[in-house]
């Protein structure tokens, strides 16, 4: 057991030795996550100015601005009255405004049983949120009138007095309620998605520097020194697998450590996240010994190593947010050990108990026992031949 | 002559590493796919909608289906819904309660909770999209009862009525205005991914090609050169040259590659061709520039990537600059990457053509002549001295 210590010490002295390593395990994730803090701060709470063009000046204009107005919609939208549509159009273009909204003339008519006029919302392609919300925002008023105009009608077609039934039907409230509630969760900020992900990514460059330093280690003849001495052959895989696992497990940790300190990163449960940046850690070892025992020379290790790194990250969603991404790509990702670790990441920011982790933990370990098993037959064939 | 042989030498080198071509064609190829998926959707918010038994749940399921503003997916478990609000999947969350239809027919009223995450602009239109659909399904319910209170009956015995006369009273609508047919960001999906990709693949293969001519150096080609009579400028010539082609088969590959296989339009061919020629002989100057100042390949595939992805995530290849403060959008105008995104933008949102991006290609022109001068002189002295 000692031994295999001696050799995970020499190992991650050698590594530290390596300004590269220290770049890619420590400096760029940081780096990139900070980016992507700075990017992003600020961003993530959406209000927009929508400018208000009001050509009825009828009771049902005032209601409709009196909405816009209103307190729920205060953290949303600012409301800014404007006289005519083509500086309203102006504006918009320019960028002033998100979007505006044109009240036609005629429009409280729609209120006795008039004609209905439409209500515009000038939108541009620069903020096409502001005009997706903007739309909503109208679409759910006009939703209420159309709702109390089929009441009026209703009572009309059903024998109703007529008079006065506008005025009661304005006053109705509908049966059934959208009452907007916290879901407990926390949102999934820019710097909590890609600090993760940016430092699994620059993580998984441990397989080239581990499988290149092994294959270097045997073509200068280390490796047949060290099994000259009294040390036996899984004393050196132990002593290997170790310092790959310190060193990864130290990369992803003192990212984690620095986005929450210095980008105020929420990861979740300190343990939880301490179990997941182990397995991923392990999921490191597992894919380096697989590396190794494709490999037969130090060229092939790169190139085996560069390519498992980029595309597993590819598939497992560290280059964009799964969330946004079609059903088959959330799929696929799950094919990954960064793909699982990267799903437990997030449920953790999003404000997930720590059991969370259990399932996402459990298929990386399952995938490390699938790939060690395909390793070791390798290498058993390689030995044999 | 002497050139074009040190040029194609290297080249043929340079394409010969597996990894190298790995990164070259499949790899954007894949990113271009992968990204253009993830942001090619419409841009309306996502609501998962939690089902509950009965006719009028369904109904409602189904009304919300077809509203305007939103895309439903139904969950059959509240949990599953809320893991999928928590992972960024849906932006809302409506809760159907289990007794929804039993609470309307008893005492008319149902609430339902619509959970969100956070104030975000699609989590605001959803709630808007989601009151809208809610209104137009409770619409009949009302009216049916509003009928029976003025005119007698009872609600269920008013409901027919109600349910005709809704689909023949007209609606008020709100109809979109675009202000213009352009913008100042690029066309979603594979529209952006594609140019945004080209402009950071070039550079950062480039870039990491910069380890071909640290081998170069270690393996003391251009000495054995330079015993030849061949005069220290053909060779820089003839690597720039290398450079160059490397990055114009890179760019070649991802325009094809981009319109025969996600149909992107890469606007007006002479000044998308001027630009991928400008670009390149930026990558070519950072290649090279690189190659100089990098000491091991070690370091040039380290540091390569890194400062490339770095300056692509500044330089608005991984999100609009549109979309960050103002300080991170002039800090990213430091790099060239965000003039070339810049005059892409110019050519495929706006549909420019050359003299559109004129100011952009000058200053790539200044960045492609202050990388190519320092490059070409730190070679030179090597080669020299």
């Amino acid at each position: 057991m000692r031994a295999a210590f001696v050799i995970a010490a020499k190992d991650l002295r050698q590594r530290a030795r390596d300004r590269s390593a220290w770049l890619l395990g420590f400096v760029a994730p940081v780096a990139i996550a900070g980016l992507i803090s700075f990017a992003f701060g600020g961003t993530e709470t959406f209000h927009t100015d929508v400018a208000v063009v009001d050509q009825d000046h009828g009771v049902l204009a005032q209601a409709f601005t009196g909405f816009l107005n209103s307190p729920e919609l205060a953290a949303v939208l600012t409301v800014s009255p404007v006289a005519d549509p083509a500086d309203a159009r102006a504006r918009v273009d320019r960028g002033d405004f998100g979007a505006a909204i044109v009240i036609p003339a005629g429009f409280s008519a729609a209120a006795h049983g008039g004609p209905v006029h439409p209500l515009t919302v000038v939108t541009t392609v620069d903020s096409q949120l502001a005009g997706q919300v903007t739309r909503s925002v109208a679409g759910s008023f006009t939703a209420q009138l159309d709702a109390d105009r089929l009441a009026v009608a209703t009572a009309i077609a059903a024998g109703a007095p007529p008079d006065g039934l506008a005025a009661r039907a304005a006053a109705l409230r509908l049966p059934e309620q959208v009452v907007r509630t916290p879901s407990g969760t926390r949102t999934i900020t820019g710097v909590g998605y890609y600090g993760p992900a940016m430092g699994m990514f620059f993580t998984f460059f441990a397989i080239g520097f581990t499988a290149r330093g092994y294959f270097l280690e045997q073509r200068d003849g280390t490796l047949d020194r060290i099994a000259v001495a009294p040390v036996g052959p899984l004393a050196v895989l132990a002593g290997k697998s170790l310092a790959t696992f310190a060193y990864s497990a130290a990369s992803l940790g003192t990212v984690s450590l620095i986005t929450s300190l210095v980008f105020g990163a929420d990861w979740g449960p300190p343990a939880a996240v301490a179990v997941l940046v182990a397995a991923v850690a392990l999921s490191v070892v597992c894919l380096t010994a697989f590396v190794i025992a494709v490999s037969r020379t130090e060229r092939q290790a790169d190139e085996l190593s560069a390519i498992l790194a980029f595309g597993l990250v590819l598939l497992g969603g560290n280059f964009v947010f799964l969330g946004a991404a079609p059903e088959f790509l959330r799929v696929l990702a799950l094919g990954t050990p960064n793909g699982w670790a990267l799903r437990a990441f997030t449920d953790l920011a999003g404000g997930a108990g720590g059991t969370a982790v259990v399932v996402p933990v459990l298929a990386i370990l399952a995938f490390c026992a699938v790939l060690t098993t395909i390793a070791g037959l390798l290498h058993r064939r390689a030995v044999r031949r | 002559m002497t050139v074009l042989a040190i040029a194609a030498a290297s080249l043929k080198r340079m394409l010969r590493d597996r990894v190298a071509t790995f990164f070259m064609v499949l790899l954007p190829l894949v990113v271009i796919l992968v990204i253009g998926a993830t942001a090619g959707g419409p841009a309306v918010p996502r609501v998962g909608v939690v089902a509950a038994p009965g006719p009028l749940a369904a109904d409602l399921v189904r009304t919300l289906g077809g509203t305007e503003g939103m895309r439903t997916s139904t969950f059959d478990r509240e949990q599953d819904a809320r893991d999928a609000l928590r992972r960024g999947e849906v932006e809302a969350v409506l809760l159907i309660p289990a007794g929804f239809d039993t609470l309307l027919a008893s005492d008319g009223s149902a609430e339902l909770p619509l959970l969100t995450a956070a104030p975000t602009g699609n989590a605001q239109s959803a709630w808007q999209a989601v009151s809208a659909g809610v209104a137009r399904h409770a619409a009949a319910v009302q009216a049916a009862g509003f009928a029976a209170t003025t005119a007698g009956g009872t609600l269920s015995a008013r409901l027919p009525l109600a349910r005709t006369l809704e689909t023949t009273l007209p609606r008020v609508t709100v109809r979109s205005e675009p202000v213009d047919g352009t913008g100042s960001s690029l066309p979603a999906g594979f529209g952006s991914s594609a140019p945004t990709m080209l402009v950071l693949f070039v550079f950062v293969n480039s870039l990491a090609a910069g380890a071909a001519l640290v081998q170069t150096r270690k393996l003391g080609i251009h000495t054995r050169v330079l015993a030849a009579p061949v005069p220290a400028r053909t060779i820089v010539l003839g690597e720039s040259l290398c450079y160059l082609g490397l990055a114009l088969l890179q760019s070649a590959l991802i325009i094809t590659a981009g319109a025969l296989l996600f149909g992107v339009s890469w606007g007006d061919p002479l000044a998308a061709a001027v630009l991928t020629v400008v670009w390149a002989i930026v990558g070519t100057g950072a290649g090279m520039f690189g190659g100089t100042l990098f000491r091991t390949q070690e370091q040039a595939s380290a540091l390569g990537p890194t400062i490339g992805v770095a300056f692509g995530m500044l330089g608005g290849c991984m999100w609009p600059l549109e979309i960050v403060p103002d300080a991170v959008r002039a800090l990213g105008h430091l790099t060239p990457h965000a003039w070339a995104v810049d005059a892409w933008t110019a050519l495929l949102a706006r549909g420019g053509g050359l003299a559109g991006i004129l100011p952009m290609l000058g200053v790539l022109a200044g960045f492609a002549v202050l990388l190519l001068t320092a490059a070409s002189l730190r070679l030179n002295r090597s080669l020299t001295t």
